[in-house]
């Protein structure tokens, strides 16, 4: 039989809202568990390089924040975790059930030397590099994981024992199995963050078949320290690029690929990416096509303005076509919309500013109780007045997983469903 | 802890595909760093001595810089390539 751990509140996900939301609640005192499905906490914001309109470091802001989270003593951490049949008794009784899938390794007792992935025999591509390079089949995530340890990706595992033998610490089990934990809780908070949308869905891009075109998260990936390249680099050939196009609303803001929505980000984080790639590559072009410029938060007009003035080319057209032609070069066909003329332009690289969807399986955590919007992002009843509540009372939401927003919003975000949660906990349950 | 590995062993098996996969990634490997014995070289000089695509070698090549095995060099006359030697 399962064993049953309590809390005050459950936060789901554990990316830059759910830690926010955590260490709000857990500084109040409330017993705060975080789930997070990924190996380590930090979320989509611990792998970006700077932040706009800023340019501060995205890890540096990040980092701080996750160790605050792993070190509370209000705050328990489940990584590599899943909830499911969270079910509502009565006010202020939530039960949900706690998957933990196995690392293969001691968690408390590996000290993150790596040893094991130096003698790992397997490479399979790293998903935190988003494919650009490989990784082992026993590997430490990414190197400002929380935690910092070990794990053991079964399915590509060769059963060597090569990691067992070299580990120091002892720390490798391949006894572990899964780990089902019921949880009591008193309050749940939404922080499941989104998905990025797949740009494979539009093949005229050509994504996955023309390697020069990367998705604006695999770009993001090259402009951090912890970079896969030596430089930024095209992953077909590893020429250094030297005439790179952005195409913004990649899988926004298109009915066709049933996603009609702005995503509020990508123009600025492309104009951010454009700003950064003129300082890692003084000598290149870099060129922006959009349909209109969404530069509405503070300071992002003057952002945009400074990349112009730096030299970054903005064309509103909207891209129909891109190919391929010799030496792995592109060539994009777009409708330039200041003329209504159809052009072509080469460009060696192409960023798609891939757009953000809701996350996958929100609802049915919830065994399909909670209300989700037209666009499957959780539904926010009263948006004006508590914008944190869902249509079950005790469950708010945080951040991205109410709706495209920024990192600003986000945190503003979870600010309002922790505030809304401890109002929630001192009895302000409203039944009306 | 004595050895685990025996014990799941006895319970999964690895599949073709693992086995295919590290086999062509190891053999790539060996390949790369034999092109490299000699002198540094760049991506399209590796691809073109050992006949693979140069998505394939630029792939495997940054993977062997990630481990080690290999570390970036200075870039060529046009500013387009980077030459790779091995680590010593």
């Amino acid at each position: 039989m399962s064993k049953t751990e309590e809390y005050d509140v459950l936060v789901i996900g554990g990316g830059i809202s759910g830690e926010e939301a955590a260490l709000n609640l857990a500084d109040q005192g409330y017993k705060v568990l975080i789930v997070e499905k990924d190996l380590s906490v930090g979320g989509k914001m611990i792998h970006l390089s700077k932040v706009f309109p800023t340019l501060d470091c995205s890890a540096c802001i990040t980092t701080p924040k996750v160790s605050e989270t792993a070190r509370h003593p209000n705050i328990t951490i489940y990584t590599y975790s899943e909830v499911s049949n969270i079910d509502k008794k009565s006010e202020y009784d939530f039960r949900a059930l706690l998957t933990k899938h196995p690392r293969y390794v001691i968690e408390d007792a590996c000290t993150g030397c790596q040893l094991c992935e130096e003698a790992c025999p397997v490479t399979v591509q790293d998903q935190y590099q988003y494919d650009l390079v490989g990784r082992k089949a026993v590997y430490v995530p990414f190197s400002i994981a929380n935690p910092r340890v070990a794990a053991i990706d079964i399915e590509n595992c060769s059963l060597c024992g090569a990691c067992e033998k070299v580990c120091p610490a002892d720390c490798i089990d391949f006894t572990q199995e899964e780990e089902e934990i019921q949880i009591k809780v008193k309050s749940v908070v939404i922080a499941t963050g989104f998905k990025l949308f797949d740009p494979t869905l539009i093949p005229r891009y050509g994504f996955g078949v023309f390697k020069n075109v990367v998705t604006s998260m695999q770009m993001e990936r090259q402009l951090v320290p912890t970079r896969p390249y030596n430089n930024v680099l095209r992953p077909k050939d590893g020429k250094v690029p030297d005439n790179i196009a952005y195409v913004l609303c990649a899988g926004s803001r298109d009915e066709t690929v049933g996603n009609p929505i702005c995503s509020q980000v990508c123009c600025m984080y492309s104009i951010k990416q454009a700003q950064l790639l003129m300082g890692a590559l003084p000598m290149a072009d870099v060129t922006i096509y959009y349909l209109h410029i969404r530069s509405f938060g503070k300071g992002f007009n003057e952002f945009y303005q400074q990349s112009k003035d730096m030299g970054v080319t903005f064309i509103k057209g909207k891209i129909g076509k891109i190919e391929e032609t010799e030496n792995g070069d592109l060539k994009l066909r777009y409708e330039d919309i200041e003329s209504g003329v159809v052009k072509e332009a080469n460009h060696d690289m192409a960023v798609l500013s891939v757009g953000i969807l809701a996350n996958d399986g929100v609802s049915s955590m919830f065994n399909n109780k909670l209300e989700l919007d037209q666009y499957n992002f959780v539904e926010q009843k009263d948006i004006l007045a508590n914008p944190a509540q869902t249509n079950m009372s005790g469950v708010y939401v945080a951040g991205t997983a109410s709706g495209p927003m920024d990192i600003p919003d986000s945190i503003l975000s979870a600010g309002a469903a922790s505030a809304e949660t401890s109002g929630y906990l001192r009895g302000g349950y409203d039944e009306k | 802890m004595g050895k685990t590995i025996d014990i799941i062993k006895t319970k999964r098996k690895v599949s073709d595909s693992v086995k295919e996969n590290m086999k062509a990634f190891n053999k790539i490997k060996r390949q790369i760093l034999k092109s490299l014995e000699t002198e540094e070289k760049t991506v399209p000089q590796i691809a073109q001595e050992i006949d693979l695509p140069l998505d394939v070698v630029t792939y495997h090549l940054m993977t062997l810089q990630k481990y080690g095995n290999i570390e970036a060099g200075e870039v060529d006359d046009m500013d387009e390539f980077y030459f790779y030697k091995l680590k010593k």
